[in-house]
């Protein structure tokens, strides 16, 4: 147990040390979420002053539009990773370590999780200067951390899993494309009631993200006391719990491919 | 002397039906210098990754230092060291980190894991490129790294699949007087894959010949070569057609005649002693070779003699065939 946390923190820091060295792989999803974040803010706001909002700041209710896709970016970065590893060979290297096979996996996901909660604050830290206000204080933005944490990993699980079955480059870009129908068909711009089509209220309502958001909003706009907020946590839960045995599965087939 | 790599009929059978490698046996003594020699796709890295625990056999077994692949691969990995065909390197980290990495999954601690770098870094002459990321050394300099990494954890038998393919000359020597001296002054037993045979002439102390996924012949180089029981000589003509006439002319020897193009290869007992003869039959007809040249058998012929080609040709008909 005690080599086992050696190496995956022994993994876990090369994996920092990569993506130090190599900013390209953060910095364009980083620009990403900000970029959601002013647009939308700038263009959309005046919509908050309709009566579904119920007086809520558009602020508040854009703002996890911006962490969930910066969460889903820095997470898909750990199966990306993966890959890099199974291209130039290091992955076979690893494998032939007396390291186990979950801590080799689980390097890159720590570290992924690792950098989403940096952007994750930074993008906090951003929204606080542009006036945001958490309702229910420090404890809120606790909890936001750990819904886009939480979300994070459940995506990291799933791009793993991606890659060590693709084991190429392209079709793990090409999983990554998920990343627009779970951001967009979802209660992004508007509550739930406000959604016209019901092709996407069906969808919104399928689509785990909008729990996420749903409780990033409620702990932000409304204070504790809704349910919305341990519906994040059940869905995200199960979620996790679905994509990382995928990953693991995966991770065991990888080994003996053929 | 125990054996340290015994493989008894291990067979791989890729999805599709693709028989890579098709029942190979042979075992390998402690402090060994093994080699097997065949073309590109004869199912040598497929041998090794199965033996290495990198892959799963079809059927078959085997052992290595008395532990078994299928059902001890922790062991296993404790044991041996390998390089494969492509180098296993994290182009983002330097040598030297790439190294101390490498020893801690082993379970040095990060003085000795430092240690253990700067001596390998000075034994493949890395030193002072210690520092740079690895991305950015050439091609030599990667393989020199990646022979490091197998070597952090002194390993007991050494796997060592194409090492030098694609190397210049320079690097190749290197890496040839490393293994040489990793197996005759540290007794490690060394299992080589290659389709050079000089390499294979060179450095092991016995060779199996694979193609196609099955074991040819297997012994020493000069058991190989005297399987041949003949003499080689060279002879080219001008034209295709003289060849074939000269062909035609020549296989009233006992031996054997070989024709590719205007170039005739005779496989002859006693060659020299047969030369006036030979030079004399041709010259009655007036057929002239440009070139004539007489050698004891090479491995080369050794494959040719087995398969009906030569190693080279294998591999151009590979490369035409991927095309």
């Amino acid at each position: 147990m005690k080599i086992f946390v050696k190496h995956t923190w022994l993994f876990t820091k090369r994996s920092l040390l990569n993506t130090i060295r190599n900013p390209f792989a953060f910095i364009p999803n980083m620009v990403i979420s900000l970029f959601f974040l002013f647009v939308y803010q700038a263009g959309l706001s005046g919509i908050s002053k309709l009566p579904a909002f119920g007086g809520a700041s558009y602020l508040a209710f854009i703002l996890p539009v911006s962490i969930v896709s910066g969460a889903i970016g820095g997470a898909g970065g750990a199966g990306q990773s993966l890959i890099t590893d199974l291209e130039n060979g290091y992955f076979s290297r690893l494998l032939l370590t007396p390291a186990s096979r979950l801590a080799i996996v689980l390097g890159p996901i720590i570290a992924g999780m690792l950098q989403l909660l940096v952007q994750t604050m930074l993008i906090m830290l951003i929204g606080f200067m542009m006036g945001l206000k958490v309702v229910t204080g420090f404890g809120g933005v606790v909890v936001v951390l750990l819904l886009a944490v939480g979300w994070g990993l459940a995506f990291a699980g799933y791009s793993v899993g991606f890659a060590l079955r693709t084991k190429n480059a392209q079709a793990a870009q090409a999983g990554t494309f998920i990343f627009f129908p779970l951001l967009f068909l979802s209660t992004t711009f508007v509550p739930y009631d406000l959604i016209e089509a019901e092709w996407l209220k069906v969808a919104a309502f399928i689509n785990p993200t909008t729990y996420v958001f749903e409780g990033m909003r409620a702990v932000m706009i409304n204070g504790w006391g809704e349910s919305a907020i341990w519906q994040a946590f059940i869905v995200i839960v199960l979620f996790c719990i679905a994509t990382i045995s995928f990953a693991a599965i995966s991770a065991r087939n990888a080994v003996s491919r053929g | 002397m125990k054996s340290m790599i015994h493989v008894e009929n291990l067979v791989k059978t890729f999805k599709g039906n693709v028989q890579a490698v098709r029942g190979v046996s042979f075992s390998v003594e402690e402090g060994e210098f093994f080699a097997f020699l065949g073309p590109n796709g004869a199912g040598k890295s497929t041998t090794i990754q199965m033996i290495t625990t990198l892959l799963k056999p079809t059927s078959g077994r085997a052992e290595i230092a008395g532990f078994d692949v299928m059902n001890e691969p922790e062991q296993i990995r404790r044991v041996i060291g390998v390089a494969l065909q492509e180098t296993g390197i994290d182009p983002q980290l330097t040598g030297r980190e790439l190294l101390e990495i490498q020893g801690k999954l082993f379970g040095f601690q990060s003085s000795v894991a430092r240690k253990r770098a700067d001596e390998l870094l000075e034994l493949v002459g890395l030193t002072e490129d210690a520092h740079r990321k690895c991305g950015k050394y050439s091609g030599g300099m990667r393989r020199r790294l990646d022979l490091a990494l197998t070597l952090v954890q002194r390993p007991k038998v050494l796997f060592l699949d194409e090492p030098t393919t694609g190397l210049d000359p320079y690097n190749r020597k290197l890496i040839w007087e490393e293994i040489r001296s990793l197996n005759k002054e540290q007794g490690t037993t060394i299992f080589l894959t290659t389709q050079y045979l000089e390499e294979a002439d060179e450095l092991a102390d016995r060779i199996s010949i694979i193609n196609e996924g099955k074991i040819v012949a297997s012994g020493t180089q000069e058991n190989l070569k005297a399987s041949i029981g003949a003499d080689v000589i060279d002879l080219v003509f001008s034209t295709e057609e003289e060849a074939r006439r000269a062909s035609a002319l020549l296989a009233r020897f006992e031996g054997e005649v070989k024709q590719s193009g205007s170039e005739l290869r005779l496989f002859v007992e006693k060659g020299p002693a047969k030369l006036p003869e030979i030079i004399r039959q041709l010259d009655q007809e007036f057929i002239t070779p440009i070139t004539l040249n007489v050698s004891p058998p090479s491995l080369d012929d050794v494959f040719l003699n087995l398969t009906g080609h030569t190693i080279q040709a294998e591999k151009l008909k590979r490369e035409e065939s991927h095309v």
